[in-house]
């Protein structure tokens, strides 16, 4: 494995929104250069619009870069080799309400490869490691957000990525939640797995990350590492008011 | 790719659950089986030709409400899965489009199927209760059905790649599955038009497929097999329009 989980290299992504006459155009990122280095937390920051999704999305080869390269391990992000190394969260995910939790789990699982008794065990590792066991016989139609936020972690545990993207993964749950999936998360990191979160919790990244990224009007402003925003007055929360303002 | 097969069984099957859980479902249902039943009543008013009506409305019920349904669906589907994020887990993992587009247009074919088959029961009990034999070509006239069906499905999905809403596919759809039935008089105004008309009316012909070809009991005596070349068309238009489909899919973002 490449010391480097994810190379953005001068990226560039400008959405084209077809209009009755021609197209507008908009540039969400620019001459985006970063690593994300294996096996570390990296944590993304940024004001609404900032181009975080936009950036998460390109990882896991939902859109493609309009300008510049990009590499998850050494791979293009939209090919299946790099895919199958990726886990990915997106803000509020949806599930089919009528279905339980073990069947959702094992059609993602078959998508990623799995079948038979891997995909069993698979299903049940990761139940059991988001703490949806006990709510295995329940529909999806009764699970609060935290328990949905926690399914959506789930399928992206199934296949054991290398590298997680996680989208606002603690966006609008309570604060026990908050506390099982930070720690959850810390234990998936100290496994070796890269994790790449974004969140407008500026104290949730400080406590989870090694390093953080401040994108401002989809430029990077600023990466900081934890070193540097333990020394500064103030901490992440000053240094990333002082990037944004 | 050699793990194709269990992956796109594993998007039909997942397609095809969520078509015969939603809601629409029973509505659709329901509504058939009383449709199907209340053509008793139409029957019984054709006095001698009681038999063949009460086939010939059955069949052509089962066809429009599996129609309808699988219209909604195959409109939906796609736009459905972008606009809850669901496809977000679905191509961020190793999953082909191509693998996915066929899945998702084996599993709505698959409900046409299921639709066809369950609606057949019921007809043809209500047959035997009214003492009235197997129609001829009942079970080309059911494959007809579903070959229609399978071909407005694959355009449908076609149609949702680049309309602005499921409504609009519902619409284009519904104008060419209209259209595919007035092929034979198509091609007649095309053979009597002159200059510009009968180019655009002999492009119509090509673009248009013939879904005449699929009517079983239309044909002389009611009782004729669908011809090989008429399966060899239906598969071909499958083909063109998956693979139109899939262009578009393969560009798309999400």
């Amino acid at each position: 494995m490449t010391s480097r989980a994810v190379t953005f290299s001068k990226v560039e992504k400008t959405y084209k929104r077809p209009r009755l006459l021609g197209a507008a155009y908009h540039t969400a990122v620019q001459d985006l250069s970063f690593d994300i280095p294996a096996g570390e937390i990296t944590g993304l920051l940024g004001l609404n619009g900032a181009g975080k999704t936009t950036i998460m999305k390109l990882i896991t080869g939902l859109l493609f870069p309009t300008a510049g390269s990009l590499k998850v391990f050494g791979l293009p992000p939209s090919g299946q080799p790099a895919k199958a190394k990726v886990g990915f969260l997106p803000e509020l995910p949806y599930f089919p309400p009528q279905v339980k939790p073990g069947a959702a789990l094992a059609y993602y699982g078959r998508l990623s490869g799995l079948s038979g008794k891997d995909l069993s065990l698979a299903v049940a590792a990761a139940l059991e490691r988001t703490g949806l066991e006990p709510h295995a016989h329940k529909r999806v139609a009764e699970f609060s957000k935290g328990m949905l936020q926690r399914l959506g972690l789930a399928q992206a545990l199934l296949h054991r990525p290398d590298l997680l993207v996680l989208d606002e993964p603690v966006s609008g749950l309570d604060p026990l939640a908050i506390h099982d999936i930070r720690k959850l998360l810390a234990g998936l990191n100290a496994e070796g797995r890269t994790i790449f979160l974004s969140s407008h919790s500026i104290s949730e990244v400080e406590k989870l990350c090694g390093r953080v990224l401040i994108m401002v009007r989809g430029r990077l402003a600023k990466t900081v590492s934890r070193a540097e925003w333990e020394a500064a007055p103030g901490g992440l929360e000053a240094i990333f008011v002082e990037a944004v303002k | 790719m050699k793990n194709w097969l269990p992956l796109t069984w594993a998007v039909a099957a997942n397609s095809f659950g969520e078509s015969v859980r939603h809601r629409f479902f029973t509505l659709f249902s329901v509504f058939a089986f009383t449709a199907i039943y209340a053509s008793v009543l139409a029957g019984v008013m054709a006095v001698d030709e009681e038999a063949r009506v009460l086939a010939d409305l059955g069949l052509a019920l089962m066809e429009l409400t599996t129609l309808a349904y699988v219209l909604f669906q195959a409109s939906s589907s796609l736009l459905k899965e972008a606009e809850t994020k669901t496809i977000y887990l679905v191509f961020s993992r190793p999953v082909p489009r191509w693998i996915y587009l066929a899945g998702k247009m084996g599993g709505v074919m698959l409900t046409a199927a299921f639709m066809l088959a369950v609606m057949s029961c019921m007809h043809l009990a209500l047959l035997y209760f009214r003492g009235f034999a197997l129609p001829a070509a009942y079970g080309w006239a059911l494959a007809g059905s579903f070959c229609k069906l399978a071909v407005i499905t694959a355009f449908a999905f076609f149609v949702s790649l680049f309309s602005t809403s499921s409504v609009s596919t519902l619409v284009i759809s519904g104008i060419l599955w209209t259209l595919g039935h007035f092929v034979s008089e198509t091609r007649f105004m095309a053979e009597h038009a002159y200059g510009i008309k009968a180019v655009l009316l002999k492009a119509v012909i090509w673009l248009i497929p013939n879904l005449q070809l699929f009517n079983a009991r239309d044909a002389a005596g009611a009782a004729a097999a669908i011809a090989p070349a008429a399966f060899l068309a239906g598969a071909a238009w499958i083909l063109a329009a998956y693979l139109a489909s899939l262009w578009l899919l393969a560009r798309k973002e999400f």
